[in-house]
């Protein structure tokens, strides 16, 4: 698989990152292992050492537990975990910036919720078949 | 007349304490030196390969993985009068300096974290000990030990055998 990295962010980074995604979107559930740093390795063409960084930093923050001799697996409590962590960044991080765009603009709570809605409702109805 | 006499051989054993621990460190880097070539292994069974070059007049050996992708680590081992060190350069984007301790029958170098360079504090952790175990002329290994924030350690284990 080619895979276009970010420059930007060391690429162990950018692994853990992937697997957080993956969590978040229960693409990887809770009590499953994680793929083999051997397969990984080849199917993202990187080096087993940057495999192995980005799982130890899972472990780090206790998304993931090493069981002897049978692998890594996600923790039980790790998408809350996730959760908590990234509201809390977006409420500290991303949302005073949106917020002062708002009071800018002078949008109402009840047009944002419409907007929110309308945008919601699209996305759930079926798509006409042409 | 005295205090001079009951010096000197203290001195002496000083000089020659240091003289010793200057050929050990400069015994292994020339054990290392010997690694020159290629060589083909792999880490956790994923191939990955190794190349070995001395470089700058014999005063520098290095050391580069060979993997698939654009993360290919490069170290660097020198003399630092009598100490033996190694700069990592890093795909994190920081350069650790390790310095190594041999054991007492030269087979197995180790070298452990000292300072770095460009280690952000938003950097999860760094590179902090290799162990080198020599097991022949065309067989050796090295653990590469990698230290997150929280001091835990995770090592990948390289079993390398000379292809050249």
């Amino acid at each position: 698989m080619d895979f276009k990295w970010n420059d930007n962010q060391p690429i162990y980074r950018q692994l853990r990152d992937r697997v957080v995604a993956m969590i978040l979107d229960c693409v990887l559930k809770e009590g499953d292992p994680l793929p083999s740093v051997r397969n990984v390795a080849a199917e993202y063409r990187v080096n087993p050492l940057t495999v192995l960084k980005a799982y130890q930093q899972l472990v780090d923050e206790e998304l993931v537990e090493t069981r002897r001799g049978r692998g890594m697996f996600i923790n039980a409590g790790a998408r809350a975990l996730l959760l908590q962590g990234e509201r809390e960044r977006f409420l500290e991080e991303e949302w005073p910036r949106i917020s002062a765009t708002i009071q800018r603009l002078g949008l109402r709570a009840e047009e944002l919720l419409d907007a929110a809605y309308s945008k919601t409702a699209k996305q759930n109805s079926p798509k006409k078949e042409r | 007349m005295k205090t001079r006499r009951f010096m000197l051989p203290f001195a002496l054993l000083l000089f020659t304490t240091a003289a010793l621990a200057q050929s050990a460190a400069q015994k292994s880097f020339e054990q290392l030196k010997s690694l020159a070539g290629s060589w083909e292994g792999t880490l956790d069974g994923h191939p990955l390969n190794v190349s070995l070059r001395v470089t700058s007049m014999g005063n520098t050996l290095m050391h580069e993985m060979r993997g698939a992708g654009p993360d290919d680590p490069i170290t660097m081992f020198h003399l630092d009068g009598d100490r033996l060190i190694l700069t990592h350069y890093c795909d994190a984007g920081n350069q650790p300096r390790m310095a190594a301790t041999i054991s007492p029958d030269g087979k197995t170098i180790v070298f452990d974290f000292l300072e770095a360079t460009n280690l952000l504090s938003s950097q999860a952790g760094h590179m902090q000990r290799v162990t080198f175990n020599f097991i022949d002329a065309d067989h050796h290994t090295e653990k590469w030990e990698f230290a997150m924030a929280s001091g835990q350690q995770m090592g990948g284990l390289l079993d390398l055998k000379r292809s050249k």
